[in-house]
């Protein structure tokens, strides 16, 4: 009983997805099937909390999962935050499917069982259930990017992200056979020891850089970005909310577990014959580019996918930091992750209530002038670009904040600044918006904007803005959650 | 070389040929063909394994569905299924070929290397492998595997097929209920069904 407790996260949003699917299909009645939604992802991020408080360490019996499904702290927390995610991009569905007049019950579905692959993803401590759960999550994905399936943009960046994906997938799985031939192994645990021992090094060696390569495309870093911008901006805006927040945070909990358990030992570890270099400077490179690039679009939505790639690119200073300490470089990651998703959320679902039917609110000229005309609407807008640039006192101040500290202490000093003058950079077009929105007017005879209404899109957008604000007003109680969450992965550096 | 090296040879050697077939075959039924080549000699490697429920699954699931799939889909599509030759990014592709090429012969010969230094380090290891025990690979060994020990996985598996059958009914039903299409396609549609009804 206690182990279906335990469980109970991942149970709720399984089973609300079968009950949510046959009421769509054997009822005449179409409402209420987003509301359906939210409830069940609020449900299992309850639960989540529920257990947490509980106490993982008081239920027995959880060894009976293992290695298939590690249920620690960490996995409760990415339950939390993946059901937050997928709470805020159900809100957003239930506004902008209708308004759109496009809305059918799969895609709730869809988006239920993506975040359930989610799930199973990051607590997943065999590179069995770990692939079972990639592929649920990225096939949610694909699907929802091509739900608009009339629309050229749409179905471009769903056949872009599907064939990466399917590559990138693959490759990770010819990664997978190697450490399994090289250590006889498929539990993370397992590999680890494997790696530790260091028999069949270059075999090791080569799985890793397959392994690395899955990994980093899955968590839209450069060089393996190029799918994000077309995907992000050709899907329903809900689902880009669901890959920039369900889908990253997801990948950035498999890395984390994937590089610590397996490659955790002290010589793949090393910065003179490990990851952490290469990560290092993929996470340069990300910065980097995506915040050049970024700052070129005309297309909101599209600098917002660039955005994303920018803090995936943050996130992996998180990541180098564990070299040092696991600990405190995966808690900063997880924090980073909390932050990220409700300043993220938040700006897509103002960008989806600034726009219409037929008049979707997409380029800087659409927000011209938004700021005097609707204020209602923009405000919540600032405030998380403000969040998502880093300024205090804002979410995203502190998961900056943490990140770059982990880092400092990690003796990254360089990275640090580099990633510190790259935040600068991304003011840059965070703040443009702001500029468009309250200091610029529509040009002669441009179709002016005007906000949709949706109770659900104004839910999600409180909900995010309350959290933005408490995240940054007093981040202690959410950041003491996530170090406990990171304490799984203490001893990793051996 | 005994009967049992040769057989994994020239199973192997058919496997490459088929890969490269399905590859660079210009026309895509030889393509296809090629494919069918391939997945039967792989069939053949795993029942040189002593696998046989995988051999026969390998046979009826690719050769027998995914296969004759691809054959339905290139005979439906016709002759425009063969692209004009594309001469777009011709230099980067030739780098990029270069580079993944490289790349793998570099991992092939580092693997190679290692495994014959492991070979001389200890030369009676890995001479005469345990033989498997004689249920091995047999379908009640497999049921019973994958409901006592990979019952999480098997369970978590179901959850992916439930979204990839999802995913494919939402994509092809996007045609019909997208509102701007659906004025021009659901008339005729709606009169038929009255038809069909009267």
């Amino acid at each position: 009983m206690l182990l279906a407790f335990a469980l109970s996260p991942l149970l709720v949003v399984a089973i609300g997805a079968l009950l949510l699917m046959l009421a769509e299909a054997f009822s005449k009645v179409r409402t209420g099937l987003a509301l359906g939604t939210v409830v069940v992802f609020f449900a299992g991020l309850a639960l989540s909390a529920s257990v947490w408080l509980y106490g993982l360490e008081s239920i027995p019996g959880l060894e009976v999962l293992a290695p298939w499904l590690i249920i620690d702290r960490f996995s409760m927390f990415m339950n939390a935050v993946l059901c937050l995610g997928g709470g805020l991009a159900a809100l957003l569905a239930g506004g902008y499917l209708p308004e759109h007049k496009i809305e059918r019950g799969e895609f709730y579905s869809l988006l239920l069982f993506a975040t359930l692959g989610a799930m199973m993803l990051s607590a997943s401590g065999d590179f069995l259930t770990l692939f079972i759960g990639l592929e649920t999550m990225s096939i949610g994905a694909y699907a929802m990017t091509a739900f608009r399936r009339t629309s050229a943009r749409s179905a471009e960046g769903a056949l872009k992200y599907f064939l990466l994906g399917s590559f990138a997938a693959a490759i990770m799985l010819y990664g997978f056979a190697l450490l399994y031939g090289a250590t006889g192994h498929t539990d993370l645990a397992g590999v680890g020891a494997g790696v530790k021992s260091g028999e069949h090094a270059p075999m090791v060696l080569i799985a890793m850089v397959l392994v690395l390569a899955g990994l980093v495309f899955k968590v839209s870093a450069v060089p393996f970005h190029m799918w994000t911008p077309d995907a992000y901006e050709g899907a329903p805006t809900p689902a880009t909310t669901f890959m920039a927040v369900a889908v990253k945070s997801g990948a950035f909990a498999m890395l984390l577990r994937v590089m610590l358990t397996c490659f955790g030992d002290a010589r793949s570890m090393s910065w003179s014959s490990g990851w952490p270099p290469v990560l290092a400077w993929i996470a340069v490179l990300t910065m980097t580019v995506a915040n050049l690039i970024a700052g070129r679009q005309e297309s909101v939505k599209r600098m917002l996918a660039y955005s994303s790639i920018a803090h995936a690119g943050y996130l992996l200073v998180g990541v180098v930091a564990t070299m040092k300490n696991p600990a405190q470089g995966s808690a900063s990651v997880l924090f980073y992750l909390l932050t990220y998703t409700v300043s993220t959320a938040g700006a897509f679902g103002a960008l989806i209530l600034c726009g219409r039917f037929g008049a979707e609110a997409v380029s800087y000229e659409d927000l011209a002038g938004i700021g005097r005309r609707h204020p209602a609407a923009a405000l919540p807008f600032s405030l998380f670009l403000i969040s998502l640039a880093g300024f205090p006192p804002t979410a995203g101040f502190f998961g900056k904040w943490f990140v770059f500290r982990a880092a400092m202490e990690g003796g990254f000093t360089w990275l640090t600044i580099i990633a510190f003058l790259n935040s600068v950079l991304g003011a840059y077009y965070y703040l443009r918006v702001l500029v468009f929105m309250y200091m610029r007017e529509p040009a002669a005879g441009a179709p002016i904007a005007t906000p949709m209404r949706s109770g659900y899109v104004n839910f999600a957008l409180i909900l995010s803005a309350f959290l933005v604000v408490v995240l940054g007003v007093s981040p202690s109680l959410s950041l003491d959650v996530a170090v406990k969450a990171a304490a799984a992965f203490g001893g990793g550096a051996g | 070389m005994n009967l049992g090296q040769a057989y994994f040879w020239i199973c192997a050697a058919l496997a490459v040929i088929g890969a490269v077939a399905a590859v660079a075959a210009k026309n895509p039924i030889r393509g296809a063909m090629g494919l069918l080549l391939m997945i039967l000699s792989v069939a053949g490697l795993f029942l040189a394994l002593h696998a046989q429920f995988l051999a026969a699954i390998q046979l009826i699931v690719y050769a027998g569905a995914i296969v004759v799939l691809f054959l339905f889909v290139i005979m439906l599509i016709g002759p425009a299924a063969s692209t004009p030759p594309d001469k777009r990014g011709l230099p980067s592709r030739i780098v990029g070929a270069g580079i993944f090429a490289l790349s793998g012969i570099g991992a092939m010969v580092l693997l190679v290397r290692s495994a014959l230094a492991a070979a001389a380090a200890a030369p009676d290891a890995g001479t005469a492998p345990p033989l498997p025990p004689s249920d091995f690979g047999g379908i009640d060994t497999l049921g019973r595997v994958l409901f006592t020990h990979g019952l999480v996985p098997f369970e978590l598996s179901s959850a992916l097929l439930m979204v990839a059958i999802i995913g494919a009914v939402a994509v092809a039903r996007g045609k019909q209920s997208d509102p701007t299409v659906a004025a021009k396609t659901a008339e005729p549609s709606k009169t038929r069904a009255k038809e069909i009804a009267s």
